[in-house]
């Protein structure tokens, strides 16, 4: 019998053993690890040199990561705002047709799996300017002066954030129009009788109705924007200079090409913290807004 | 009654900028994949003509090269990190919602909570890690942290699934003697095929697309998965054989396009669900 109670207590473990396994071995061993490393002098070779919040001093005096900084905040400003603006624009829109919605739906969603590497390369080779691309070809057709965008210090980021924002508009859009379609039929019958219009039903009625999604959005929006590292990385690689230089572009060299781990630790750290941080504002802004409605 | 205070002029606007949009979004894909039928002569002309001809030379070139190999890498690895999340993930699933016990709560959030870390912040101890182990630029460098990362949201769909399965159908089983592991293999997991189904095919876009690992971990040539190899395949053929890039991007989508053409659904579900947990 005491056998008995032992197997039962122990079988939930047998389940979780392997997963857990990995899980840590994989995912919290090496957080742990890395927030160790940014407090050491560690090179990847020879001694590790203990340095207290040196390495957290060094990157914050680096003109470069400031850079980086600032050129994140803009992507991030910018990303989540074309992506708020146009994902539930066209939310909106496609709730409001009955034939090819679906359709439309699957289409918009289509760069969505397409990989960063394809999307970045096809992208290059249309901006290209020798061999001429699609785009100078265009601007020439119009009589237009072609530019180099993606070697253009003022028009580089510009370029990094619209790609960013164009490779995940289709889910965004997705996860507005599912909650739009979630809205109860009767409160918005009950407003059609009460001769509500087109642009007071979203204003007044809807978008309030969705305001949870809308914030739980904006977390995903600045969470990943925050992160950013494939198009810039891929597609300028940075540059030209640092003017698509971003917090993970950055940390991601001063890893792997300039073997300063012991900074680059300090960087990953700053790049996990502030993301909480910015999400954690979000959240509370956003109970207050949910509160007012 | 949904359209009711809507006309005729604003619903064609609505068309014109939807259709608008879609095009927008299609627009790279189709001339990719027209402009890898064109011959040299028309790659000279100006990039946004059509093809004048059906040309599979820049296929020929393409498949020539290593791609075949890349192909080959990001297959195997597909398939390994596959197996292992369902594997994994399905009866820790199954124990923190069909087994009642002490921490299954502190269990969950402890695993939901890798999802709020950013992969980066782990690169550098993984890097020496597998440097140290010798795992670097073999398939396990790709395998086990997709495998470690994809493991809370799949854990988490398999969980949700499976704690809406009423008790009353595992009961009978129970009371005829069925062992847990049973149960588990013949009863729950084969109810649970939707999130299975959906596990399955956004963790393949996501391992068949991975880049920052692959770049990082792998760098001999021959065991480059294909988003890398996609990269080095410019530089390899230079920037004259344009026609054999445009060849290997189109061929690089295609699996991914197919699966998507049928699968849609599930697809959209896995990525929509990995976003608004994550």
């Amino acid at each position: 019998m005491k056998n008995q109670k032992l197997k039962k207590r122990i079988m939930p473990w047998l389940f979780l053993a392997p997963a857990l396994l990995v899980y840590c071995a994989v995912v919290i061993f090496p957080i742990i690890q890395s927030i160790g490393f940014s407090f050491y002098d560690y090179s990847g070779i020879g001694a590790m040199k203990f340095s207290g919040i040196n390495n957290y001093l060094k990157i914050f005096k680096n003109s470069s990561f400031r850079i980086a900084i600032r050129n994140n905040i803009w992507l991030m400003l910018g990303g989540t705002c074309i992506q708020m603006i146009v994902g539930l624009g066209l939310a909106i829109i496609l709730s409001n047709i009955r034939r090819f919605a679906s359709t439309l739906r699957v289409v918009y969603f289509v760069p969505c799996i397409i990989s960063s590497m394809a999307i970045c390369q096809i992208f290059a080779k249309m901006f290209s300017i020798t061999p001429e691309g699609v785009i100078p070809g265009i601007m020439k057709l119009f009589g237009m002066t072609p530019i180099a965008f993606l070697s253009d210090v003022k028009w580089a980021l510009a370029i990094v954030i619209i790609l960013d924002s164009y490779k995940f508009i289709g889910m965004h859009m997705i996860i507005f129009y599912t909650a739009l379609m979630d809205i109860d039929e009767s409160v918005v019958d009950a407003a059609i009788i009460d001769g509500c219009g087109l642009w007071k039903m979203y204003t007044k009625v809807k978008i309030p109705m969705i305001i949870n999604i809308i914030v739980a959005e904006l977390v995903i929006l600045v969470n990943g924007t925050l992160k950013a590292f494939d198009v810039s990385y891929i597609l300028t690689g940075g540059g030209p200079g640092t003017a698509t230089e971003l917090v993970a572009t950055y940390m991601y060299k001063t890893a792997f090409t300039m073997t300063k781990y012991g900074q680059a630790s300090a960087m990953a750290v700053f790049l996990a913290v502030e993301s909480l941080l910015a999400v954690g504002i979000v959240r509370l802004v956003g109970n207050k807004l949910q509160q007012k409605y | 009654m949904r359209t009711t205070g809507m006309n005729k002029k604003t619903m064609v606007i609505f068309y014109i900028v939807l259709i608008a949009i879609a095009l927008v979004q299609l627009y790279p894909f189709f001339w990719v994949a027209l402009s890898s039928f064109k011959p040299a002569s028309d790659l000279a002309r100006p990039a946004y003509m059509l093809p004048s001809e059906m040309y599979l030379g820049n296929y020929v070139k393409a498949l020539s090269g290593r791609l075949p190999n890349y192909f080959l890498n990001s297959t195997i690895i597909a398939v390994c990190v596959l197996f292992s999340l369902v594997a994994l993930g399905s009866p820790a699933g199954y124990a923190l919602s069909k087994m009642r016990f002490r921490y299954a709560e502190q269990v969950t959030s402890f695993f939901l909570f890798g999802m709020m870390i950013p992969s980066f912040a782990c690169l550098i101890p993984m890097f020496r890690m597998y440097n140290t182990l010798g795992l670097r630029n073999t398939y396990w460098a790709l395998i086990i942290p997709q495998v470690g990362f994809g493991l809370p949201l799949c854990i988490y769909l398999y969980k949700s699934f499976m704690s809406r399965i009423p008790d009353s159908l595992t009961e009978a089983a129970a009371i005829d003697g069925a062992t847990k592991w049973y149960i588990f293999r013949s009863i729950i997991f084969p109810m649970s095929k939707n999130v299975t189904m959906t596990t399955l095919t956004y963790n393949f876009i996501g391992v068949w697309n991975e880049f920052t690992y692959a770049n990082t971990f792998m760098s001999t040539a021959e065991m480059k998965t294909l988003p890398i190899g996609l990269n080095d395949f410019v530089g390899e053929m230079g920037m004259v054989d344009w026609g054999g890039t445009f060849a290997a991007i189109t061929l690089s989508i295609l699996p991914t396009l197919i699966l998507y053409i049928f699968l849609n659904k599930q697809v959209i579900a896995g990525m929509t669900a990995g976003a608004v947990k994550a």
